[in-house]
């Protein structure tokens, strides 16, 4: 277990270099990544196909859209028309979670710039979802989202019109239910209709509630009619149709993909794990062989001070560091040790060195004049060196844990994509609570990185467990 | 005398201990002064906002406006004390803190709506105090008698498969269990809730002794298995009728019509069982290891000589003597459990003082910190003396071993 993830801890730097982490917080490197979206082999249990994230690039990529560029001069005024063309196969048995178009747009000063956006279902209807005027100018893009509006004035709410009023075209519904079924005050509905749903469901009255409505499968298209007035006036887009299934691990509610923090979570566990116990273990066994050793007053000092720490709250305490000064994954291992100066290994340590004390060759060491100093470090150390290793095995746990813990109140690295971080990020986000839509919670969210503190935690437990067999021959033999 | 005396040197070291705690805990949460710039700027906010909205401070000349804000300022952080110097201004919060006096909250309340730190905190405390309570007793009790069977069966597959299992699992905290506890049997499973206190809305409010049953039925069956492990055969049957008189206490409560305590208890399960299940390993691993050292003394050896019956020896000689370490471990999985609460109630949505901790960060109200984390220290304190105490009564030796 522990040779697997040292494996792990070791190739994962290799394979996703830092900048990984880096990206991790930027925002902009996730956004072609579906939201919330479970593991890819969840739909064994689901029992149905779920979509898969569907990208449709810019012309002139391979697979893009499609365009064609006509100008006209007429009576003085140029004309230009671009028409995009881009269509997909959807064969899955769940509705995509979102569907975005993004385009940019080369336009002059001239009013009256216009895109019209066409969606050709399989089934031969075309609806016209959006009329829009572009708002920014090439290299950057606009963003359609065709599903989440933000605002009225988003493309969005004519998306919305537009559906309603096909949909009473086409005698699916009424006006009067369509009010029923997504009140809307001042033009703001208090919850959007699907419109991912209601553009890829069968054409029938079940397609209203997202729960029933099924899934038309076949191929869809995109058309889109950009008009413009100037010479140079030209437009590229390119469409989103987010899955609901993503990667081996899922993505969280910023879409970004799990597995990369999953996999850096090991060797930021493990190292911080190590460096905490190695270090706190070490200060512990020194101070408490000196307890030992030296005794009187320094020892009743030590034992006192030993007593102390294990019974002041440390965990109140070090949160209320981490509120005051929000420290870097460092500081938070830096204050940890602090907080383990002395503790049960010291007493530990004392109670081993109090009996190697007696020890002949501690005698010898005495008789032919060595300082106590030197005794201590060249002789009882080492004696006490073993119990040390089995303890730091042992401690390791609690360190990952403490940091876990830390994170998991948004205490910890905010950089650090830690396990605690993970999981504390998914708490916040209701990872666990039950939804509708996600009737098990968000579990992939929080259960991959438990699972990883449980599998690196164990494997420390059962190392020292190995060494407590070795060390303690009263176990063994029994 | 030995024993008064050792029980008042613990209590005259543990009082220190507290004090020095709660100063530590005062000196953090002001940041070194921190907490005292944020209450001045909150003041000084609070202040403009204020004068900002009446017409005849608005009337005024700059001059007299600056001055009156000024006066009104100062007079607000004197009454508040915050110009006092470091030193005089932390005792004066420590001693408030060790006297309960714990101020008023800025931001949370209690469900009757009162800002009182102490409110806040008696209200949540008995929650916290049951479900913890009980789960480490549970646990306790599983893993004792767990351990008294490993080290019957000592390295048969039986044992060595446990023992695995009590070194993984408890090195894992409650919460990472309550996390899968909450995907397992509350979504997938969907056999209990998933968190808080009581279904929403709440059931109606029934008198409180129906809360007590299931507990009571607990410790007769848990008292019963203990008499009849302890007394004579013919006086057994005793220990046989408490059983199954606690069972049947736990077959009518359950019969009985599903009220507001019923409710609260089944939301309680699950948080209990991650808290089990994460300390039961350290008992039965420490237990099963003392007792296998105390079976290979003399005097158990006596005692099979005599002919006793080997689950009589168990009971009687190698739990007795192997007790007082056990007893001392008590201290250390208590001290975790009242701490790891923060997140385990937080997970559980469990509205104790873990929950309350977790908010109160939240919210940066840095009295109901202080406060909380006061409490906790008393906690901590408390259950070391109670164990200490329970330890001299549990050992005689302890005389002849302290100085």
């Amino acid at each position: 277990m522990l040779g697997f993830l040292i494996l792990v801890a070791l190739l994962v730097p290799l394979f996703a270099p830092y900048s990984v982490v880096q990206a991790w917080n930027d925002p902009s490197a996730w956004t072609n990544n579906p939201k919330l979206a479970a593991p890819e082999w969840s739909e064994i249990f689901a029992g149905k196909k779920l979509p898969r994230t569907i990208l449709l690039p810019y012309n002139g990529e391979t697979g893009g859209f499609t365009k064609a560029r006509v100008v006209v001069d007429e009576a003085g005024q140029t004309y230009v028309t671009v028409v995009l063309r881009s269509s997909f196969s959807f064969q899955a048995d769940a509705f995509p979670s979102e569907i975005a178009l993004y385009m940019t747009t080369v336009f002059g000063n001239q009013s009256g710039t216009q895109i019209r956006m066409f969606w050709d279902r399989p089934d031969g209807e075309e609806i016209n979802l959006f009329d829009a005027t572009p708002t920014v100018r090439a290299p950057f893009e606009n963003t359609f989202s065709l599903t989440t509006p933000a605002i009225k004035g988003d493309p969005a709410y004519s998306v919305y019109a537009n559906i309603r009023n096909w949909l009473i075209r086409k005698n699916i519904t009424t006006q009067t239910e369509w009010d029923q079924l997504y009140p809307s005050r001042g033009g703001i509905y208090d919850s959007p209709p699907k419109a991912e749903v209601l553009l890829m469901a069968q054409l029938n009255h079940n397609m209203l509630d997202p729960y029933s409505a099924q899934v038309l499968k076949g191929t869809y298209a995109f058309r889109i009619e950009f008009q413009g007035f100037a010479r140079t006036d030209d437009a590229n887009a390119r469409a989103v149709i987010y899955g609901r299934v993503y990667g081996i691990a899922g993505t969280d509610g910023s879409r970004r993909d799990l597995l990369v923090a999953l996999l850096w979570g090991a060797p930021v566990a493990l190292a911080f794990g190590l460096a905490g116990a190695l270090a706190s273990v070490l200060i512990q066994t020194i101070l408490g062989a000196i307890s030992g050793w030296y005794g009187g007053v320094i020892d009743e000092f030590l034992q006192r001070a030993a007593d102390f720490y294990l019974i002041i709250p440390t965990l109140p305490i070090l949160i209320l560091l981490g509120i005051l000064y929000r420290p870097s994954i460092y500081g938070i291992l830096f204050v940890l040790v602090i907080f383990g100066l002395v503790g049960a290994t010291t007493k530990v340590v004392r109670s081993i060195v109090l009996s190697v004390k007696e020890e002949q060759f501690i005698e010898a060491a005495k008789s032919y004049g060595a300082s106590r100093g030197r005794i201590l470090f060249r002789y009882i150390l080492p004696r006490v060196m073993p119990y040390t290793f089995a303890l730091i095995a042992l401690n390791v746990p609690a360190f990952i844990f403490l940091e876990a813990s830390l994170s998991f109140l948004g205490l910890g690295d905010p950089q650090l994509p830690t396990w605690g971080h993970i999981i504390g990020d998914a708490y916040s986000n209701d990872a666990l609570f039950a939804s509708r839509a996600f009737p098990s919670g968000l579990w992939w969210w929080v259960s991959f990185p438990a699972a990883g503190i449980i599998f690196t935690t164990v494997a420390f437990a059962l190392l020292g467990y190995a060494f407590d067999k070795v060390l303690n021959p009263r176990l063994r033999e029994q | 005398m030995g024993v008064v005396r050792h029980l008042t040197k613990r209590a005259l070291f543990l009082a220190i201990t507290f004090v020095i705690a709660v100063y530590v805990t005062v000196v953090i949460a002001n940041g070194f002064g921190r907490i005292d710039d944020i209450l001045k700027k909150q003041i000084y906010q609070d202040l403009k906002q204020q004068f900002a909205r009446n017409p005849a401070y608005n009337r005024l000349p700059p001059a007299d406006q600056a001055r009156i804000f000024n006066d009104t300022y100062n007079t607000a952080v004197e009454a508040q004390g915050l110009n006092e110097p470091f030193l005089p201004k932390t005792i004066r919060y420590t001693t408030n803190a060790i006297q309960l006096n714990l101020g008023r909250a800025t931001q949370l309340f209690s469900s009757d709506g009162s800002t009182s730190v102490a409110a806040i905190i008696f209200e949540r405390l008995p929650r916290s105090l049951v479900l913890f309570t009980t789960a480490n007793l549970i646990a306790a009790a599983t893993g004792i008698w767990l351990g008294l069977w490993m080290a019957k069966k000592a390295l048969s597959p039986f044992d060595r498969g446990l023992t695995v299992l009590s070194v993984t699992t408890f090195v894992v905290p409650p919460w990472v269990y309550g996390i899968l506890f909450i995907l397992v049997f509350g979504f997938g499973l969907k056999v209990l809730p998933s968190g808080g206190l009581t279904t929403i809305p709440p059931l109606p409010q029934a008198p409180l002794i129906w809360a007590f049953p299931p507990l009571v039925a607990l410790g007769m069956i848990s008292g019963g298995w203990f008499a009849s492990r302890h007394l004579r055969a013919k006086q057994r049957v005793i220990g046989y009728g408490v059983i199954v008189a606690g069972i049947a206490v736990l077959i009518a409560w359950g019969l009985a019509p599903y009220d507001y305590f019923k409710d609260m208890e089944v939301h309680m399960i699950l948080p209990a069982a991650a808290v089990a299940f994460s300390v039961f390993g350290s008992w039965s691993y420490t237990t099963r290891n003392l007792v296998l050292q105390v079976m290979d003394e003399d005097f158990v050896f006596a005692a099979r000589a005599r002919g006793l019956k080997e689950r009589d020896v168990l009971s009687r000689y190698v739990l007795r003597a192997a007790s007082p370490p056990i007893v001392t471990s008590l201290a250390l999985t208590l001290a975790a459990a009242w701490t790891g609460a923060i997140i385990t109630e937080t997970v559980f949505n469990f509205p104790g003082l873990g929950r309350l901790f977790f908010d109160a960060i939240q919210l940066n109200d840095a009295p109901v910190i202080i406060g909380l984390t006061t409490v906790y220290a008393l906690l901590l304190v408390l259950t070391v003396f109670l164990l200490d105490m329970s330890y001299s009564l549990l050992d005689p030796r302890i005389r002849a071993l302290r100085r």
